[in-house]
Order: structure tokens, then C-alpha cells, then sequence
């Protein structure tokens, strides 16, 4: 276990390493010189201030020396400052990521609790009225773009229904659990959709296998209920599988949040994204997008690490 | 040879043809009305192109005139015997502008899977059948590519474009596809490699070359084209997502993405312009999915034969 732990942290390492770099040449080759995009026009003229600027910015070393500077001052958690708004990039990300975990922690446990009965049921009663139906809703839950369902869920639940209101965000520390949950429970379940139809078809696979094993029939044949078999006997064995897909979700949906947050008007991280790169903010785009690259990798990392601690049979190989 | 591969590969030749159309007669309901509505679809695209290289001579309403401005209609008009779908926010013809805008989903979608099945599966086979050094590398550079988000690392790569037209989005989408791909190629051909029919090939002194092309990439082929339609329905949302948030093919283009974006800012008065789209991109990409799945199905039998 100690030498996987080693090799899977260097591996880490070295990948975040080529993530920073990537990230930093891609945004590198942006058009226009961000000079032209911090002055007002009638100041363009005057090259001196403009000299003035790119030295105090020091745009004009390599790009290399460049890189390595937003590098090591990213290691600080230092990730420049924006040359449009003026703004702290690492300011930014702190504001804004409390919105965006929440709403990707929100869509997972949103996915994984649902999955569980739905992909459960269907195995129990394997090509039943259930088991079609819900095949037919995974199916459809897998296609829908989140965003589209997003839409659609703002159209029927507020303009429709009224229930919930389309925009906005209350925080929790200001407005109290249940208010923050009216603003994050439409966006959340647009963001679940895909991972709930992928969680119901994974456990319901898994099931159908385990049901047919023969300490279930052993279980049935000594007259236990088919609820609690289900739940003691079939469902552990599927625990582990279950565990690491969800974690390997979590990653995912910080990405897929960026426009579920658009469509929401939410402030996260996403819309701040979004809005870089409408205002070709060199310093926001590269910081957020290495953020977000840093937290997925780890994430990442971290659950396979968790399935190896967690599965004895694979540690041991 | 089973079913399988004849039905991928479309009745590419006439010999194959009575295999494809058996192929067909043995889809269940859903899979034949998922493959008719892609007909129709790709169909339609490229109704709508020859239209527009005819100078809109055939039967459909041109997707970029606004009446309204002319003072003959009001914006967002329900469905009419003039247009059938309604009109959107610039009374522009709806179904007019979903025929045009699947244009832009199908060249995505093509081009990924072209790009994909190319190169993705020549770098894939190559690389788990050479081993080595160059495995190793290439394997790496891929990790660091799909250490993003893939719409994380879309959105940083299209915001370095000024004009965004279909070619430089249809290459972005292209090349970006390609790392999936190399992934799903190799792992096949690791699992080929070792079959008594190379080591065979290997012990008559076959080249190597010949082995790759001729044994490996044929073998491998069927895995990846069961992928390339999951993947065409995967980079039809992308798209339509980067569309609908501004950052793809530039308006007045239309797509289905941009149209759910416009539609959007009225969708207090109507659904029907953001309606459309959204069901367009939805059964197009049920239907993918539902034909991928069918199609790995019955690969997966094949494999298993082998």
C-alpha cells in the first residue's frame, strides 16, 4: 500500500505540474495585449504609460520566467490579479466556491440517494412495469443536456408553479438552511439528472448479478424478508462499486456546474469563469481553470486511493 | 463473420448490404425509430445546405428573414400554416431555423468521430501493440488532458478565438476528442495482442506493420465505433452547451444551443422557442445513445465469440 501511495502522489504531482503549464499556454495565446484592455481608449496612444504598465506588470519577461513566477506564487495559493477588475483571483475563488461545492455536494448526494432504491427495485423485479419504466426515465435522465432540464425545471416549477424562485442565491450564513436550499435544490437536481440515470443503471446491474448469488438464495431458503435481504445481503457487495462512482461524480460536476450556474444566475465559481471569458480576463480564466483542473485531479486521486483502501482484494495484488 | 460488423459498417459495400438490411429487421421498436429520427435529422442537415447553395430555391423558409421588421408579423407567433413550429423572439421561422441548426450538430458530431476513429485509433492501436516507450509518453500527455473538466478545458481553448466559425469549432471539438479514443483503442488492442491469431501472424514472420493494420485495427474497430456513437451524442450537448452560452459557432448562425439562448430571455411569454431546440437535442441524442448502446450489445457478443 505504502509503494502505491507513493507512486499515485508522484503521479499526482507531476500531472498537476503539466495541468498549471497547459493551462497557463492556452490562455497565454489570448489576442490583444492586456494593457489595451486595462486602459481607456483616448489612453492608448500614450505609449509611455503603456510602457509604464507592461513593466510594472512585468509582461515584458519571457514567458517562461512568466510562467514560473504564477507558479510558484500559485503554490502560495496566490493567483495574481485580475487586470480587468482590479480583483484578487485567489479573493475570487474564495467567494465563489462555497456555491459551487455545494451545489456539485448537493447534486451528488441528490443522485446517490435516489440511485439507490430505483436501481435496487429494478433489480428486485428484473423486466417488471418498474424496471421498464425507470429504464425508460435513465435513458431519457442520460440525454437531456443539464441545462435544457435546467430551463425546463425553471419554466415549470417557477413560472408554472411558482414554487421556487429561477434566480439567486441565499447563503446559508445569511438566510438560514432552508431558505439556501430553495435556491439550490432546482439547480441541484438539474445537475443530478445524469448521475442519478448512471447510478440506478450501475446498481441495478450490480444487483441483478449479486441476487443470483448463492448466499441469497441461502438467505431466502432460511425465510428472511426480501427487503431485508436486499438491503443486508445485496446491496453491501454493491456498497464499494457505488462508493467509487459517486466519488468519481463529484469531480465531474464541478465542471458541469459552470452552466448550470449561468442558467441560474448563481455567484459561483462557473459564472465568474464564464464572465472572464467574456472579458478575455487573462489572470481569472488561467487561476479558475487551474483551480478547478487542481480540485477534479485530486478528487480524483483521492477516490481511487479510498477504493484501494477500501477493497482488500485489490490492495493485496 | 457475425451480424455485428456488417451492420457498423452501413452497407458501405453492396455485398453487405442484405446483412445491413437483416441487421435493421432485427432491431428492437425503439432502436429502428431511434435510427429513423438520425435519418431524418442528417437528412434535413443537409436539405437545408443544399437550399442555402441553391439560393433557398427548395421549399423552406429562410432561417434568417424577420418579417417583423417589415411591419408583416409580431414576434413569437404561435404555430401557423406559414410556420408550422411558430416564430421565435425576431419572428424568424422556427422549424426553418432547427433544420439549419442541426447542420452545425452533425459536422461537430462528425468530424469527432472522424478524428476520432483516425487518428484516437491509430495512436491507440499503435501505442498497445508497439508498448514501450512511446506508450508510456503518449499515455502521460493524455493524462494531463483529461486531468480538466472537458467543458473546463473547452471553454479556456475557444475563449482564445475572436471568430468563431464551424471549421475552428469542429477542429477544436475534433482534436480534443482524440485522447478518449487513444484510450478506448488501446485497451482493446492490449486485449487482442495476446491472442493465439497475432502470436500466430508473429510466429509465420509477419511484419509488424502488417499486424497492426491488418489483425489489430480491424479487430478493434467495432469497440470503437459502438464509442463513436455514445461520443456524437456527448459532443452534441457540449455543443449545444457552449452554444447556448455564447462561446461556439457565432449567431446569426443558428444552433440548437443559440436558439435555447434566445429564446431564453422570453421565456416568460412563450416556451415554444426554447421548446423546439431542447427536444431536438434530446431525441437526437436519446437516439444516439439508444443505437451505441444496441450496437455494443451486439459487439459485445461478437467479441466474446471470437
Amino acid at each position: 500500500m505504502g509503494k502505491i501511495l507513493t507512486v499515485r502522489l508522484a503521479r499526482l504531482v507531476a500531472t498537476l505540474f503539466a495541468v498549471s503549464l497547459l493551462t497557463f499556454l492556452l490562455v497565454e495565446q489570448l489576442p490583444g495585449d492586456p494593457v489595451t484592455a486595462l486602459l481607456p481608449p483616448e489612453a492608448l496612444h500614450d505609449l509611455e504609460t503603456i510602457e509604464r504598465i507592461r513593466a510594472e506588470l512585468q509582461l515584458d519577461d519571457p514567458a517562461l520566467v512568466r510562467y514560473g513566477r504564477w507558479v510558484t506564487d500559485a503554490l502560495q495559493g496566490d493567483l495574481g490579479k485580475s487586470y480587468i477588475t482590479d480583483q484578487r483571483v485567489a479573493d475570487a475563488i474564495r467567494d465563489r466556491i462555497p456555491v459551487t461545492m455545494e451545489l456539485a455536494l448537493l447534486a451528488t448526494v441528490i443522485a446517490a440517494v435516489l440511485a439507490v432504491p430505483i436501481g435496487a427495485f429494478s433489480a428486485y423485479r428484473e423486466g417488471g412495469r418498474f424496471d421498464r419504466m425507470m429504464s425508460g426515465f435513465t435513458t431519457a435522465a442520460l440525454s437531456i443536456p443539464a441545462f435544457v432540464a435546467a430551463i425546463f425545471f425553471i419554466w415549470l416549477f417557477t413560472l408554472k408553479f411558482n414554487w421556487l424562485p429561477s434566480t439567486g442565491w441565499n447563503r446559508i450564513t445569511d438566510k438560514g438552511l432552508l431558505a439556501n436550499l430553495k435556491t439550490a435544490i432546482l439547480p441541484a437536481s438539474a445537475l443530478a439528472l445524469a448521475p442519478l440515470a448512471i447510478n440506478a443503471r450501475l446498481i441495478r446491474a450490480d444487483m441483478i448479478g449479486t441476487l443470483k448469488e448463492d448466499y441469497v438464495l441461502s438467505a431466502r431458503a432460511k425465510g428472511l424478508r426480501d427487503r431485508y435481504i436486499l438491503m443486508r445481503h445485496a446491496l453491501r457487495p454493491s456498497a464499494l462499486t457505488a462508493i467509487t462512482v459517486f466519488g468519481l461524480q463529484l469531480g465531474g460536476l464541478i465542471g458541469g456546474t459552470v452552466v448550470i450556474e449561468t442558467v441560474f444566475a448563481l455567484p459561483g465559481l462557473g459564472t465568474r469563469l464564464i464572465s472572464g471569458i467574456y472579458q478575455r480576463d487573462v489572470m481569472m480564466i488561467q487561476g479558475i481553470t487551474l483551480f478547478v483542473a487542481t480540485v477534479y485531479v485530486v478528487v480524483n486521486t483521492a477516490v481511487d486511493l479510498l477504493y484501494l483502501a477500501l477493497d482488500p482484494r485489490i490492495r493485496r495484488q | 463473420m457475425s451480424d455485428s460488423e456488417t451492420v457498423i459498417q452501413t452497407g458501405k459495400s453492396s455485398s453487405k448490404r442484405n446483412g445491413f438490411l437483416t441487421a435493421i429487421s432485427e432491431m428492437p421498436v425503439m432502436v429502428k425509430l431511434a435510427l429513423f429520427w438520425l435519418v431524418f435529422i442528417v437528412t434535413a442537415a443537409i436539405y437545408a445546405q443544399i437550399d442555402l447553395l441553391l439560393n433557398q430555391a427548395l421549399p423552406l423558409q429562410d432561417p434568417f428573414h424577420q418579417p417583423f421588421l417589415f411591419g408583416d408579423a409580431s414576434p413569437v407567433e404561435g404555430p401557423s400554416a406559414d410556420h408550422v413550429l411558430g416564430t421565435d423572439i425576431l419572428s424568424r421561422d422556427n422549424l426553418s431555423r432547427l433544420i439549419h441548426g442541426a447542420w452545425v450538430s452533425l459536422i461537430v458530431a462528425v468530424t469527432v468521430v472522424a478524428f476520432g476513429i483516425v487518428f484516437g485509433g491509430f495512436i491507440g492501436a499503435f501505442v498497445g501493440y508497439v508498448r514501450g516507450r512511446s506508450e508510456t509518453v503518449v499515455m502521460a500527455g493524455l493524462d494531463v488532458v483529461l486531468a480538466f473538466p472537458p467543458l473546463v478545458l473547452l471553454l479556456a481553448l475557444v475563449s482564445i478565438y475572436k471568430v468563431r466559425n464551424l471549421t475552428l469549432i469542429a477542429l477544436v471539438f475534433g482534436v480534443l476528442s482524440i485522447p478518449t479514443y487513444v484510450r478506448i483503442a488501446r485497451a482493446s488492442t492490449l486485449g487482442i495482442a495476446s491472442r493465439e491469431f497475432i502470436q500466430a501472424a508473429e510466429a509465420i514472420g509477419t511484419k509488424r506493420r502488417s499486424i497492426l493494420f491488418r489483425e489489430i485495427i480491424p479487430n478493434i474497430m467495432p469497440a470503437l465505433l459502438a464509442y463513436a456513437l455514445i461520443s456524437a451524442g456527448f459532443v452534441i450537448v457540449i455543443e449545444g452547451t457552449l452554444s447556448y452560452l455564447g462561446l461556439s459557432v457565432q449567431i446569426p448562425q443558428p444552433t440548437w444551443g443559440n436558439m435555447i439562448n434566445e429564446g431564453r430571455r422570453d421565456i416568460r411569454r412563450t416556451i415554444l422557442p426554447i421548446f423546439w431546440p431542447g427536444l431536438f437535442l434530446t431525441l437526437t441524442v436519446v437516439s444516439l445513445n439508444m443505437l451505441g448502446d444496441w450496437v455494443q450489445q451486439r459487439v459485445a457478443v461478437r467479441s466474446s465469440a471470437l
